[in-house]
């Protein structure tokens, strides 16, 4: 059981690679956090937090974005999704490619809150118009992909890179900010559904999986990143000065505590989960189909969890299955029971696919009785 | 551009078209929030759940075909959490659909709540996308109390995305003309970071000219609009609707199981 959990942990984290970085080479990034990878709770905590961060930010930004740099902000954001296309062969991996993401960039040159305002509006616009990530998702998204890499990644840069004398010290400050601002992103992913409870996946493959991803694209998107600083302290040197006499910027304190304050909510998180979810080998311990009178030596119920399942279960409409009873225990299944439950879903999708099929014909019958109007409105 | 076919969609003129942006938006929100408390153990509900994004695509003429090409465009990082389960949830529970009943994994089962969950809402913000002109989402969210400055950037960003794409496009085919071999790693980087360089510059150059212009013609950070949109009797019909379907499948998943 050990060895297996072991071995499809490693299955999935592979796929994982694959599938992440031909996903990423071919279109946008996506770390995108979709709906229904959350519960209800976390979304509207999220979404919460998120309006909030972004209330904050755009309150603290007042002073620095005045009415003159509106057409700036938006360009830049724009820039974003230029950047993006823009993608170069990767070593070590024929027929991928790497591209950047472009949210540390913006956060160096633009300082922490320009930056994170215009990533959010980036974000925003993904969802609504390029569908990547879900409406309630939104608050995860803005925090992992906007808030989060923005003022870290800003604050590790200032830290490592300095007064940007030298080239090595660029390069350094942008491949520990990049690392950094994405682990700590892709953390927030998988602390975001464990939290959530809806993926059976457990919390350490999830979490190992995003973070070696994201350690790869974290050291290709710094060094794009500072190559393309060095390029514009070469080409247009009057850009970075502008950005270091920006008044958005914060010191190097601040930029320390920052980091502090990232790394103690993180671990925090972490160790929460930690101590409450088991991981691959520790579930082996949960549960011994060989002996039925095995008492789990872990608990696999974090308070979240059970608290979001109750909840949940509370709202529980049409379940379509049953634990099969025997080797585990489980309790033994209605028979009578079993088959109304199966004719209620039977019904359910019938009937769902029969009024589609009527609404379809419906519509069909007064297009034709009324000409179909695809014309521009007149507004 | 395959993304400008939703933006041509949300010109064209339907009872969905002309709802008020402010009750889509929330509607779209309210259902979602109802879809994704469904657990996992149910999964034949979601068919019913399926109804309202297509009624609502077919009252708005909005190509069905069109609308799952782009939600299987966005689906991989999805479908691979959700294929995941499979390796991790083998508990086996037994499903039954109507007269038949077979043994399968708990795992599969929540795959399929997964994508199915996944494909209703999205198709609910793809109906929103497809139906709502991106200026009256902006308005939406101003008169719903979205920072101004926020509105303002996002009606910024909307403007400009198609032009820097396009642009981005003529950088990259030039690119692709001088560039006849395979370069090393570092070269790669090198040619990508001054591509990338070049269109941050062209960028700002661009916000420069933008901003002057709008300036001298009179901008002082506001949009203004002409006529004051106000929730009228269809928006409030729509919104009683979808409350009542709601309401109606949680009375019928309760009462009859």
């Amino acid at each position: 059981m050990r060895r297996k959990s072991r071995r499809s942990g490693f299955v999935a984290i592979v796929v994982g690679l694959i599938v992440f970085i031909r996903t990423t080479s071919a279109r946008g990034f996506q770390m995108h956090m979709a709906n229904e990878l959350l519960s209800v709770p976390v979304a509207v905590g999220t979404l919460g937090a998120a309006a909030a961060g972004l209330g904050f930010v755009c309150h603290k930004a007042k002073n620095i974005i005045t009415s003159d740099k509106f057409a700036l902000m938006g360009i830049m954001g724009a820039f974003v999704f230029a950047a993006q296309m823009v993608n170069f062969q990767l070593p070590l991996m024929p027929g991928t490619s790497g591209h950047m993401v472009g949210a540390v960039l913006l956060a160096i040159i633009l300082g922490p809150y320009a930056g994170a305002i215009a990533i959010s509006a980036v974000v925003i616009i993904q969802c609504l118009i390029f569908q990547d990530g879900g409406l309630l998702a939104l608050g995860c998204n803005i925090i992992n992909m906007a808030l989060l890499p923005s003022f870290l990644g800003y604050g590790v840069y200032r830290v490592f890179a300095g007064a940007e004398l030298f080239r090595g010290q660029i390069y350094t400050g942008s491949i520990v900010a990049c690392l950094v601002a994405l682990v700590a992103g892709a953390v927030l992913v998988s602390v975001e559904s464990a939290v959530s409870g809806v993926l059976s996946v457990p919390f350490y493959t999830f979490l190992f999986t995003m973070v070696g991803v994201h350690l790869i694209i974290g050291v290709i998107e710094g060094v794009i990143t500072g190559a393309v600083l060095l390029y514009l302290r070469q080409v247009r040197p009057d850009i970075i000065a502008a950005g270091t006499a920006n008044t958005g910027r914060f010191s190097k304190p601040v930029a320390y505590m920052t980091i502090i304050a990232a790394t103690v909510v993180i671990g925090a998180g972490i160790s929460h989960l930690a101590s409450s979810l088991p991981d691959g080998l520790e579930w082996s311990y949960a549960e011994r189909p060989d002996e039925p009178d095995f008492e789990s030596i872990v608990s696999n119920q974090s308070p979240a969890v059970t608290a979001v399942e109750d909840f949940q279960s509370r709202y529980s409409v049409l379940p379509d299955y049953t634990i099969r009873s025997g080797a585990f225990g489980q309790k033994a299944t209605d028979g009578a029971a079993e088959a109304g439950a199966g004719w209620q879903s039977f019904a359910a999708v019938s009937g769902s696919a029969a009024t589609m099929g009527l609404i379809w014909l419906g519509a069909l019958a007064l297009r034709k009785r009324n000409g179909v109007q695809n014309a521009p409105r007149a507004d | 551009m395959h993304h400008a076919q939703i933006d041509r969609l949300s010109y064209r003129a339907s009872p969905v078209h002309a709802l008020d942006a402010r009750v889509k938006l929330i509607c779209v929100l309210v259902f979602s929030v109802f879809v994704i408390s469904l657990p996992a153990t149910s999964v034949s509900i979601l068919a019913c759940y399926a109804i309202w994004p297509f009624a609502v695509l077919v009252t708005a003429n909005i190509p069905i075909k069109f609308v799952l090409k782009h939600i299987l465009i966005v689906s991989p990082f999805v479908a691979v959490l959700a294929v995941s389960n499979l390796l991790y949830d083998k508990e086996v529970v037994v499903a039954v659909f109507g007269p038949w009943r077979w043994e399968t994994t708990g795992g599969l089962l929540r795959c399929f709540s997964i994508c199915g969950k996944f494909i209703i809402t999205m198709t609910a913000l793809v109906g929103l996308a497809a139906t709502t002109r991106f200026s009256d989402l902006l308005a939406a969210m101003a008169k719903l109390g979205v920072p101004h400055l926020f509105v303002v950037q996002l009606g910024f960003l909307y403007r400009y995305i198609f032009m820097l794409i396009d642009r981005g496009y003529h950088v990259l085919r030039a690119r692709a003309g001088r560039k006849l071999r395979r370069l090393g790693f570092g070269d790669e980087v090198k040619t990508s970071a001054a591509i990338v360089g070049s269109i941050f510059i062209g960028s700002i150059d661009l916000a420069q000219r933008v901003s002057m212009a709008m300036q001298g013609r009179g901008f002082d950070g506001r949009f203004h609009r002409l006529g004051k949109k106000r929730i009228a009797g269809a928006d409030y019909l729509f919104a009683a609707i979808l409350a009542l379907y709601i309401v109606g499948l949680q009375f019928l998943g309760r009462v009859f199981y």
